[in-house]
């Protein structure tokens, strides 16, 4: 579905040293600098894949999301989405696809959000009868039954980022775009959001790309990681391979009676609760041994936390470790 | 067809959202309506007071600059109520990068660009002309209906080639950030259309045709209607249009290809 060879976007930004007469000579004497936003990045996203794209500031990912897309044409490199090649345009392209980004919005301000799905419906050239049933599935979905008749201005953060989710996939795409779509939302928001996607994803087939800062959404959406660094792809397998590659282990947790010593299996003690991290393939061993030796243990076995394994894979990456 | 039946539905839907959106403000709208009315009656004010002292200024009669001011009213309530409220929109995307949205549907960006607001109280200018028109009409012997048919006609080019210096001057703003200070000087410009081309020195006639083309649909159609011109007036209002037209989507295209968008 998504194909890019050697992708790359370098981008020319003045520079100019601090001072008013800095200020002044760069009125006549501009330096430029050249920013390698995107390096030589080589992707295959097969149909129905559900894609993260993670990173820091600046890491390259909304500027690939943007090629992808059509709206930046790439320095050099090629990309082809659905078949087509992005930044020709064509219609049959914008038809397939669709963008939701979290930072901007396409509703009208002023009216109501069914205004906004009316017009698109135009744009997208949607006839009456798919736009009804496409409609009514996605109010059901998003719950949006309650506020569409009120103008967007008057609507929670929440409310209206349901509203637009509605209003980007009206004419059903197949591919799904999403920059930082849980951005600013609560909990119950994002919860509503993250479930949709997936919902969408498994009843239409649609491939979905993400980009986020937010561990949770990533966890919670995609099924395949693409780690992009200063423009360059550092990590592409699944989720689970990531938490393999880079996460310490799994962490054992053991609540038991204080005349038991769990010392010998390896865990430490600590404020009264027992815990160890070992490698997956161990884990299971001391978790027998630790039952043995307390059979009316509480016991948890869990992965660490996502954050602390992408802290490690970044600086694995920029230590030239990773695979 | 399919294309252009695409298109018009596409145009439509934008001039009913854009309405929609103007008349959400009610006391703007009445506010604005007032304001029209003061705008008409201001263009009109200078040329009264000119002819209740003067017969004629370079041959041309009160009636005769009443044409001119017509079309000149005319040409104002088309810039104000779909021109300027979209350059503003506009400038304002390419600055914050909500352009973005509009570059992903699958309608000619140009056109969205283009109807996406409406200004209904220009209706006020609109019917102020007509008032200005259907005096001047009044006052002047009838033009026949040739000389009416070349004044009409010349309606389409001379608002295609001022739509296309609009363009032109959006398609800058995506080289260079602040481009407000543009829209006052264009205004100030267009404003020198309400007289007939020929109270202007040599040099500027030539700037406000076929530069600033203003007066291919002020001067040129009062001409028209004067007897003077004829068709060849039309041929070239149409040659200055084509013009105008194949430079600005050209522009629009390039500054399209060369847009960044902003940061996430």
């Amino acid at each position: 579905m998504i194909r890019t060879e050697d992708l790359t976007k370098v981008y020319r930004v003045p520079i100019r040293e601090p001072g008013l007469w800095s200020s002044v000579r760069s009125l006549w004497n501009r330096k430029w600098r050249e920013v390698r936003a995107v390096d030589r990045v080589c992707l295959r996203i097969e149909e129905g894949e559900r894609v993260g794209f993670l990173g820091p500031n600046g890491a390259g990912k909304t500027t690939t999301l943007k090629m992808l897309t059509g709206l930046l044409h790439p320095t050099s490199g090629r990309c082809t989405v659905a078949g087509f090649q992005p930044a020709a345009r064509e219609r049959a392209f914008l038809q397939a696809i669709t963008l939701v980004m979290g930072q901007k919005q396409q509703l009208l301000w002023d009216l109501p959000a069914s205004e906004t799905f009316a017009l698109n419906r135009a744009l997208f050239d949607v006839n009456r009868q798919a736009f009804a049933e496409t409609m009514e599935e996605l109010v059901a979905l998003l719950d949006l039954e309650g506020f569409l008749d009120q103008p967007v201005r008057n609507l929670s953060l929440g409310q209206r980022m349901r509203c637009e989710l509605a209003a980007a996939l009206l004419h059903r795409p197949r591919v799904l775009f999403l920059d930082e779509p849980t951005i600013g939302l609560d909990v119950e928001g994002t919860l509503q959001v993250r479930r949709f996607i997936r919902d969408y994803n498994a009843r239409t087939g649609a491939t979905v790309v993400l980009t986020s800062h937010d561990m949770q959404d990533v966890a919670a959406i995609v099924d395949r990681l693409v780690l992009i660094d200063r423009g360059v792809i550092r990590f592409d397998a699944s989720l689970e391979q990531f938490r393999r590659e880079f996460g310490t282990g799994r962490l054992l947790t053991a609540r038991v009676g204080d005349e038991v010593d769990l010392g010998g299996v390896g865990l430490a003690r600590e404020r009264g609760i027992w815990t160890g991290t070992f490698p997956a393939e161990e884990v299971n061993g001391r978790l027998a041994e630790v039952l043995r030796r307390a059979p009316g243990a509480e016991v948890t076995v869990a992965d660490p936390p996502l954050e602390e394994v992408l802290a490690r894979a970044f600086g694995a990456a920029r230590s030239g470790r990773a695979p | 067809m399919l294309d252009l039946a695409r298109t018009l539905r596409v145009v439509a839907a934008l001039l009913r959202v854009g309405l929609s959106a103007a008349l959400q403000y009610r006391a703007d709208f009445l506010l604005d309506a007032v304001l029209g009315v003061l705008r008409a009656s201001a263009a009109v004010g200078p040329t009264v007071v000119l002819f209740s002292v003067r017969e004629q200024v370079a041959g041309w009669t009160a009636p005769d600059v009443a044409l001119v001011l017509g079309f000149y009213l005319i040409l104002q309530a088309l810039m104000s109520g779909l021109v300027e409220p979209n350059l503003g929109e506009v400038v304002e995307a390419i600055r914050s990068g909500n352009l973005d949205l509009l570059l992903l549907k699958p309608v000619d960006a140009q056109l969205l660009v283009s109807f996406r607001r409406v200004q209904p109280a220009a209706i006020w200018d609109l019917l102020g002309g007509l008032a200005v028109l259907a005096w001047a009409g009044w006052q002047r012997p009838s033009p026949g209906w040739g000389a009416i048919l070349v004044a009409v006609g010349l309606l389409p080019p001379g608002l295609a080639a001022m739509y296309s210096l609009w363009l032109l001057a959006i398609c800058t703003s995506f080289f260079f950030v602040r481009v407000d200070n543009l829209r006052y000087v264009l205004g100030a410009v267009v404003d020198a259309g309400r007289n007939p081309l020929v109270v202007y020195p040599p040099w500027m006639r030539v700037i406000l045709t076929a530069v600033i083309p203003v007066g291919l649909i002020t001067t040129f159609p009062a001409s028209a209607l004067r007897g003077e011109g004829g068709l060849s007036l039309w041929v070239l209002a149409m040659g200055i249009a084509v013009g105008f037209v194949i430079a600005s989507r050209a522009a629009w295209l390039r500054s399209l290809a060369a847009y960044t968008s902003s940061g996430s």
